[in-house]
């Protein structure tokens, strides 16, 4: 077992050869079952990415809304309920609102099932992800077009005499979404961290109920391994995230 | 020490109690409504959790204080567990634990980020870009990452999920006080000290100390529920506190077997969660608007 994992060497060596061996693609073998870590970690993938999409999806479409309408209404009682709602959301635990949510439409109304891995036992995990990912993203949004609904550029399509719709859609929308397309980055990989929770929550198969199991079995190749792969999934991200960033500011221009 | 923004937030709110003014900033504060109810819950959290012998009905632990799974009654007004132990008291001893956990991790995070921000901010040369090339790589790495790493590492226990969620914070404040000492250190009155022959220490601790604390105050409070919402988290995962502990994830993790013959198990735990990390959130956001009054960054 000692030579097994190599414990025999000195640590240093220890770092060498499992960095070597990782770029050879080898992620070494599980401690239960002896089954290789990568393949493992492969097959739970695509489930925590449908996961962490679909949330995505569903925070956006909800956040980006009701962020806009705050903005253009700010100041009025919607403004104010849906600032109010934002912040409960933003306080709701994960688990909780999945708890919630699946006694109310899985064990009270039985129109969801409980686990499972369909694509109906994806809508409970996902909406529970996206809804408190959703209330981080209206403040946001709503912060941030009322930066730019105060700005002159605003001011002067307005004065010249485009409609209301063009200015808000058109101008103000587009300028707006640049902070908001930055925090995506780190509203996706705070996602993925939530995933690991929900999925525990609902029994949904992705790398964080394997990882959490990996962790009580204290197979160590199989958690350093999910590690790994969920900092390459992190840095990935943020790099589409930088890309995305200069194709909706052209003021920024990577050369 | 006000910064001058604060300063000029005084004359804004026309507060009745007048034996605020005294206190400017407190006043302003209190303006914001949403922080005056998160202050009131953060009491009720802190007199919950300093009274909880005295105002609990039972022991949180004692088995059989009442029947098994008995649903919310006069004599057990949040319902008995699987167990017949009582939840409102389990709840209210509870808050011990909640307010425990994030006072202890956010004083480890802070401690270490203010420490590493301000050397690698004061310091400069290649301090600065080892210590903050470093935290830009461990923040990559996202806080949930480094608290399950930690607890991987550590073993699973409720002094562990605080470590780990006081650690997996640390990159974060780190970035604030680098960030909050770099502008300071740029101001004319600590060029000033330093034109003056301040040393050091006095440069560190008399001048820049003042000056970078009250942001961090508003990061610090806004961090006690995020540490509250991790170490539950990883506490309901069966990472952190365990079963019978009251500890509210862990609650929320055995009452999920009884979901549908006793949801009073589930509903509780999870209401005292949000609303104490709701409190610090209002707290905090408030706060934060008293010291910046244009409040862009709402």
């Amino acid at each position: 077992m000692r030579r097994q994992l190599g414990l025999h060497l000195p640590i240093w060596e220890q770092y060498l050869l499992y960095m070597s061996r990782i770029l050879q693609g080898d992620f070494g073998y599980t401690i239960r079952g002896n089954q290789p870590v990568l393949e493992l970690l492969l097959t739970r993938l695509p489930n925590t990415l449908y996961l962490a999409t679909a949330s995505l999806v569903i925070a956006m479409a909800i956040g980006l809304t009701l962020g806009f309408i705050a903005a253009y209404k700010r100041g009025t009682w919607i403004d104010t309920t849906l600032m109010v709602t934002a912040i409960m959301g933003v306080s709701l635990p994960h688990f909780w609102l999945g708890l919630l949510l699946l006694f109310l439409f899985s064990v009270q109304l039985a129109w969801l099932p409980v686990g499972g891995q369909g694509f109906g036992s994806l809508i409970l995990p996902a909406v529970t992800l996206g809804l408190t990912n959703a209330a981080i993203i209206a403040r946001l949004t709503r912060s941030s077009m009322i930066d730019v609904l105060n700005q002159d550029f605003v001011r002067t399509a307005r004065a010249k005499g485009l409609p209301k719709a063009i200015v808000l859609f058109r101008h103000a929308l587009r300028a707006g979404m640049v902070p908001v397309v930055t925090m995506l980055g780190l509203q996706f990989t705070y996602m993925m961290g939530g995933a690991i929770v929900v999925e525990n929550v609902f029994g949904w198969n992705g790398l964080g109920r394997m990882a959490i199991q990996a962790i009580f079995q204290r197979d160590y190749p199989l958690i350093q391994g999910f590690i790994l792969i969920f900092a390459i999934l992190v840095v990935t991200v943020s790099l589409i995230v930088d890309l995305l960033y200069a194709l909706l500011d052209p003021r920024i221009r990577y050369r | 020490m006000h910064s001058p923004a604060a300063i000029e937030t005084t004359s804004a709110p026309r507060s009745r109690r007048t034996w605020l003014s005294r206190w400017p900033f407190v006043a302003a504060v209190f303006a914001n409504r949403g922080a005056a109810i998160g202050f009131v819950l953060v009491v009720v959290l802190v007199v919950a959790a300093l009274l909880a012998p005295y105002i609990a009905p039972f022991e949180p632990t004692r088995m059989g204080a009442g029947p098994r799974l008995a649903a919310p009654s006069l004599a057990h007004p949040f319902g008995t567990d699987e167990f017949g132990r009582d939840i409102l008291s389990r709840v209210i001893h509870g808050s011990r634990l909640t307010l425990q956990i994030g006072l202890i991790a956010v004083g480890i995070s802070l401690t270490a980020g203010l420490l590493i921000g301000l050397t690698a901010a004061y310091a400069g040369g290649w301090l600065e870009r080892i210590l903050m090339r470093g935290v830009d790589v461990i923040f990559s790495f996202t806080e949930t990452l480094i608290a399950l790493a930690a607890v991987a590492v550590l073993g699973p226990s409720l002094t562990n999920a605080m470590i780990a969620v006081g650690i997996a914070a640390i990159p974060f404040y780190a970035r604030v006080t680098y960030g909050v000492t770099l502008v300071e250190r740029n101001k004319p009155y600590f060029e000033a000290a330093v034109a003056a022959g301040a040393a050091h220490a006095r440069l560190l601790f008399i001048h820049l100390l003042p000056n970078i604390i009250p942001p961090l105050i508003v990061v610090a409070t806004l961090g006690v529920s995020t540490a509250v919402l991790a170490a539950a988290a990883l506490s309901f995962l069966g990472l952190g506190a365990q079963p019978p502990s009251p500890e509210w994830g862990a609650m929320l993790a055995s009452g999920r077997e009884f979901i549908s013959r006793a949801p009073w198990l589930m509903v509780f735990p999870g209401l005292a969660i949000a609303l104490s990390v709701l409190a610090f959130n209002l707290l905090g956001d408030g706060i934060r608007e008293a010291l910046d009054p244009r409040q862009r960054k709402a």
